[in-house]
């Protein structure tokens, strides 16, 4: 015990000792180094004074008495010289509000679609669970034009130790006559100067589980999320809570993250709505951990594992009573070639994720999990998906898409295939039922802040009918749309 | 399982302390591009180790944002970088990521080359209608000697400011670089000189400091507007021109296609010539000297071979 309390003790001081003097040697570097381009400025504005004086010199004198008049005629000069360099200085020293200003994106993500059939009963239909009016394959039979987002990305420094950001979404909402519905998707806290590589994320943000749930939808390589995503993680893994993640100090890159949030993307499993408190084993839990490797300098591969847990132990708080424990475990990986010298001309990139999900409730529409019977069993479910997408040119990028999941819950009831109703018809079949989704795509930049994109989806559903999707995707992004490192492609 | 805890505790001690201790030795710099990594090599001398993240032959506004870059970055004692958002596209996610105070923006060991250079091509009005422009100012000033000069004096005073105990030395390195490069500065004078009045047509707009150096007057470019592929409305507009102006060599640096380059100067009846915009970007172009040197040579072989070179 006093050993274990000691080495607490020791690291503790370490820790505290490195980061005030971190954050000490920090600002003075800072200061002296503004203080140094103070000076480089002044020299420059000497250097160029006393390049004018040498050129007055050199300059015939226009007085009569050119041993006097010259030299007055030059201090005079370089007064003048020096008042107008003086005013310059200052007006560039003077600050204004706006120069404060976050730098802001704005991303406008415009669909066109048609679709065969009415996907009827499907994650993320809205009828139990997630209804944010972007999940396109959710949406009726016909053809459309929809406003799938309109995401305002906001970004700035807060202070010399935090940064912080935020993601404004106006989407068509469904429900709402397809008015604009303002939501924010994220809003985070992150640190920028603790010691030892550990970064804290506090707030509303996008968790780090795997590696497409954490970006948003205008930042897919697809028009729609990898439907296993969305049943699996309920699209977005937007979780309230916070972070921490920690570089490893390796020769080679190693992060590990780790979480606790009130939910992970649209889960509804345990009935709670997200702005109200739950019992600690009610959290979920996430973690993950990430490498990569340079095969060599053309080629590379990046992995990673996550993980979210929901112990949800019993409470009588937590409608429907009883234990209601959830784990998603999910594997992902990307191999890269990228030639040096034309790789923003020719690369392919291949990646996948696959997942499994056990437990007792339902992410999807809450409650419990049920069989074909509707009796409440623990099991697990897989998913995941493939693609492939090559660069043709700087402009076009063809790719294939692969998605497959099986329900975490039975589906008791599907499309009657008579009348077209939901729910008329038990699952005859009596046994689990997968969802394939073939999906061929093709983006076109124009430039780097400007994308088309036409993709078809074939989709094989187990719990509803098969059905063709065609979308048309045009997206483009305003203002300074840096990528951050979560982002890179 | 106390003993486990007590181990797991000590471990993750000296895990964290790990990087100050594998850095003791020597100066760590990471710079952006090759070209800043051999200035930053002559200057530092053996004082430091040098790394570059980008090479010679790639884009580089387009370097691929790699994992492996933020553990480079997260050692570095010193980032060296261009300025002039010549690396905005993927140096900024880098430097976020690595989690190093001392090379963020605005510190100490972020050196930025460009304050001591005069930009060329600022624009009047910021608008994403003239493509991928660069708000600060053209950014490719490595091409001209005058910037390689600027380059050594800014990661000098770098250097000088970080380490101050090192400046004899560093100074003494300075000025033996400057000394070689004013000789070779005078022999590559007179070796332009048959360049003077040269049109010429780039692919993209990264040759305004060397031709402004040498007197070569740029016609236009292959790109559309900075960063936007061509148009075929554009490239006919182009080789009209060329045509009107009597351009007779065309520039392609490695990193673009020779497709296109290749078709406007047959019609145009120009000569294509490939030319590195960064140490590395040819087998033959080791240091920044000879990325001076080799580009002038090779534009003097092709206005040669065009029969529109001077005679100096």
């Amino acid at each position: 015990m006093h050993t274990r309390m000691f080495a607490c003790a020791v690291l503790f001081v370490v820790a505290l000792g490195g980061w005030s003097q971190g954050f000490a040697k920090e600002i003075a570097g800072s200061d002296i180094e503004e203080l140094k381009k103070q000076m480089a400025m002044m020299e420059e504005q000497l250097r160029f004074l006393r390049r004018k004086v040498e050129q007055l010199e050199a300059r015939p004198a226009v007085s009569s008495d050119p041993t006097k008049a010259a030299p007055i005629a030059a201090e005079d000069k370089i007064k003048r010289l020096e008042e107008k360099v003086d005013a310059a200085v200052a007006a560039s020293r003077k600050t204004f509000p706006s120069q404060f200003n976050p730098a802001i994106t704005l991303g406008i993500d415009t669909i066109g679609s048609y679709r065969s059939r009415n996907q009827g009963f499907n994650p993320g239909d809205g009828s139990g669970g997630r209804d944010d009016g972007r999940a396109f394959s959710n949406r009726p039979a016909g053809a459309d034009f929809n406003l799938r987002s309109a995401e305002l990305f906001i970004t700035a420094d807060v202070d010399p130790f935090t940064k912080a950001y935020g993601v404004l979404n106006a989407s068509a909402d469904a429900a709402g006559n397809d008015e604009a519905r303002l939501t924010v998707e994220e809003a985070a806290i992150v640190t920028s100067r603790l010691p030892y590589n550990l970064t804290v994320r506090g707030g509303r943000f996008f968790a780090d589980f795997g590696t497409l749930a954490h970006r948003h939808d205008p930042e897919l390589p697809f028009v729609d999320r990898p439907p296993s995503l969305d049943a699996f993680v309920g699209g977005e893994s937007q979780t309230n809570g916070v972070e921490v993640s920690w570089l490893a100090p390796t020769p080679f890159y190693l992060k590990m993250t780790g979480a606790v949030g009130n939910k992970l993307g649209g889960d509804t499993r345990n009935g709670v709505p997200a702005n109200q408190s739950r019992p600690i084993k009610g959290l979920t839990y996430m973690g993950r951990v990430q490498t990569y490797y340079d095969i060599n300098d053309d080629h590379n591969i990046e992995v990673g594992a996550s993980v979210a847990e929901t112990p949800n132990a019993d409470d009588a708080s937590v409608p429907p009573t009883g234990k209601f424990e959830r784990r998603l475990v999910g594997m992902d990986f990307k191999y890269r070639w990228f030639p040096l010298g034309r790789g923003l001309r020719q690369n392919l990139t291949v990646a996948g994720e696959v997942l499994h999900d056990l437990g007792e409730a339902d992410p999807v529409n809450g409650g419990r999990r049920v069989n074909v019977l509707g009796v409440p069993v623990r099991q697990g479910a897989w998913g995941g998906y493939a693609y492939a997408e090559y660069r043709l040119s700087k402009e076009w990028r063809p790719g294939f898409r692969f998605d497959y999941f099986q329900l975490q819950s039975e589906p008791l009831l599907v499309t009657n295939p008579g009348t077209g109703l939901f729910g008329s018809t038990r699952n005859a079949a009596g046994h689990r039922t997968d969802n394939r989704t073939w999906s061929p795509y093709l983006s076109w930049y124009p430039s780097e802040f400007q994308r088309l994109r036409l993709q078809y989806n074939r989709a094989d559903r187990g719990n509803a009918n098969d059905a063709n999707e065609f979308f048309l995707q045009w997206t483009v992004f305003l203002g300074s749309h840096s990528h951050g490192f979560m982002e890179r492609d | 399982m106390k003993r486990i805890l007590t181990n797991c505790w000590i471990l993750g001690l000296l895990l964290a302390c790990a990087p100050s201790v594998w850095a003791a030795e020597k100066i760590s710099i990471v710079t952006t591009l090759p070209d800043l990594a051999d200035i930053a090599s002559r200057i530092a001398g053996d004082a430091a180790t040098v790394e570059s993240l980008a090479r010679g032959v790639e884009d580089p506004h387009g370097v691929p944002v790699k994992p492996s870059f933020i553990q480079k970055l997260n050692r570095a004692h010193l980032l060296i970088l261009m300025g002039l958002e010549y690396e905005h596209s993927w140096l900024p996610a880098l430097v976020d990521e690595a989690r190093n105070p001392r090379i963020r923006r605005g510190a100490a060991g972020y050196i930025d080359c460009s304050v001591k250079i005069a930009p060329k091509e600022v624009p009047g009005t910021l608008s994403r209608s003239e493509g991928e422009v660069h708000p600060a100012g053209n950014p490719h000033y490595n091409l001209d000697p005058e910037g390689g000069r600027a380059i050594a004096e800014a990661i000098f005073e770098g250097l000088a400011r970080n380490y101050p105990a090192l400046t004899p030395q560093f100074e003494a390195n300075l000025k033996a670089f400057l000394a070689q490069l004013d000789a070779k500065t005078r022999e590559w004078e007179a070796l332009s000189r048959p360049l003077k009045g040269l049109k010429v047509v780039s692919y993209h707009r990264d040759i305004i400091y060397f031709a402004d150096r040498y007197g070569m007057e740029i016609v236009g470019e292959i790109e559309l507007k900075p960063g936007i592929e061509p148009t075929g409305g554009h490239l006919v507009e182009l080789v009209g021109r060329m045509k009107a102006r009597g351009v007779k060599v065309v520039i392609r640096e490695p990193h673009f296609s020779e497709k296109v380059p290749n078709q406007i100067a047959a019609q145009a009846g120009a000569q294509v010539v490939k030319l590195p915009i960064m140490v590395g970007g040819a087998p033959e172009v080791k240091t920044y000297f000879d990325l001076i040197e080799y580009n002038l040579r090779a534009m003097l072989k092709a206005a040669q071979a065009a029969g529109v070179a001077g005679k100096g």
